[in-house]
């Protein structure tokens, strides 16, 4: 299923992606994060600074949480087909934490020669918790 | 005594400044997230591709940064500090995918302000849009950004 291709033809409202189990988060991965995305907040590498903060100890960047959620449409979708992805960080994820990235099909489209399909996205930490909701939509290739 | 942010800076629009993304970087970002996508990380996979070349994973442009429209910046420009601030909420908006050797133009600006008190108290919502073109001023993307305050 990995890099399987979909096709536009072949989705229907309601279908769901295959779900996309990450983590469990690690130190050494929001680091890792940090260094490849140029966000150093300390809040996300040093326990002191983030307890200090008022919140309790390290979380992780929400950008690796969307990156997560956008390998769930890619690797469903696509690489380069996402057209939009949008967010709402609704938790914080914490290390040692488990995040499962889900999605499923709104609704179908074409449009100036496009196959678009919206999708509702979500990730849920190992307590059920929704921890990142938003949609995306895709440009999928047609069967032809 | 809830802190103040200095709404002011609403329309504000920094400096634009000029990123020419790195290949290493590309295959960099996707490792840290440990999406190992051959267009992300396989030369070859990606020449045969019909991109040409490999490709940024969606959320690349997030690296996107310049020490005049960075975040230090906009957390003087507001008056506040980054044990502060958290991530509310992100959009991209993408006409193609970013790819290696290419050379943007990223312009980026605040759009709006607005407070709400949630369950820890009243926060400030700091709305700010980055706009990303090509070297022929073709739009390729654009990035919105919310960052929310504790007042």
């Amino acid at each position: 299923m990995k890099y399987a291709k979909v096709y536009f033809e072949d989705v229907k409202v309601g279908d769901e992606l295959p779900p996309l189990v990450k983590g469990p988060i690690q130190q050494i991965q929001l680091t890792r994060y940090a260094g490849a995305s140029g966000d150093f907040n300390p809040i996300h590498q040093d326990d002191e600074f983030a307890k200090a903060a008022g919140m309790g100890g390290v979380f992780a960047h929400g950008m690796l949480s969307m990156g997560f959620v956008a390998q769930a449409v890619t690797d469903w979708a696509g690489a380069g087909r996402v057209r939009k992805l949008g967010v709402r960080f609704a938790a914080l994820v914490r290390l040692k934490d488990t995040v499962t990235c889900r999605g499923r099909v709104l609704s179908t489209s074409q449009k100036d020669g496009l196959n678009l399909v919206e999708l509702e996205i979500w990730a849920e930490n190992q307590k059920a918790e929704k921890v990142v909701t938003g949609k995306a939509i895709v440009a999928l290739i047609a069967r032809d | 005594m809830p802190t103040k942010i200095n709404t002011s800076v609403v329309g504000k629009e920094y400096p634009p400044y000029v990123v020419t993304v790195e290949r290493g970087k590309i295959k960099e970002f996707a490792r840290a997230i440990g999406d190992l996508n051959p267009l992300y990380l396989d030369d070859r996979v990606g020449q045969a591709s019909e991109w040409g070349d490999i490709i940024a994973p969606p959320t690349f442009a997030t690296t996107f940064r310049d020490e005049t429209a960075d975040t230090s910046v906009l957390l003087r420009d507001l008056g506040t500090d980054i044990s502060r601030v958290l991530h509310g909420e992100q959009e991209f908006e993408l006409a193609r995918p970013i790819q290696p050797g290419h050379t943007y133009v990223c312009r980026s600006r605040i759009l709006d302000i607005y407070e709400k008190t949630g369950k820890s108290g009243p926060m400030a919502f700091v709305v700010r849009e980055t706009a990303i073109t090509d070297r022929h001023n073709e739009i390729v993307g654009t990035m919105r950004h919310i960052t929310v305050v504790r007042l």
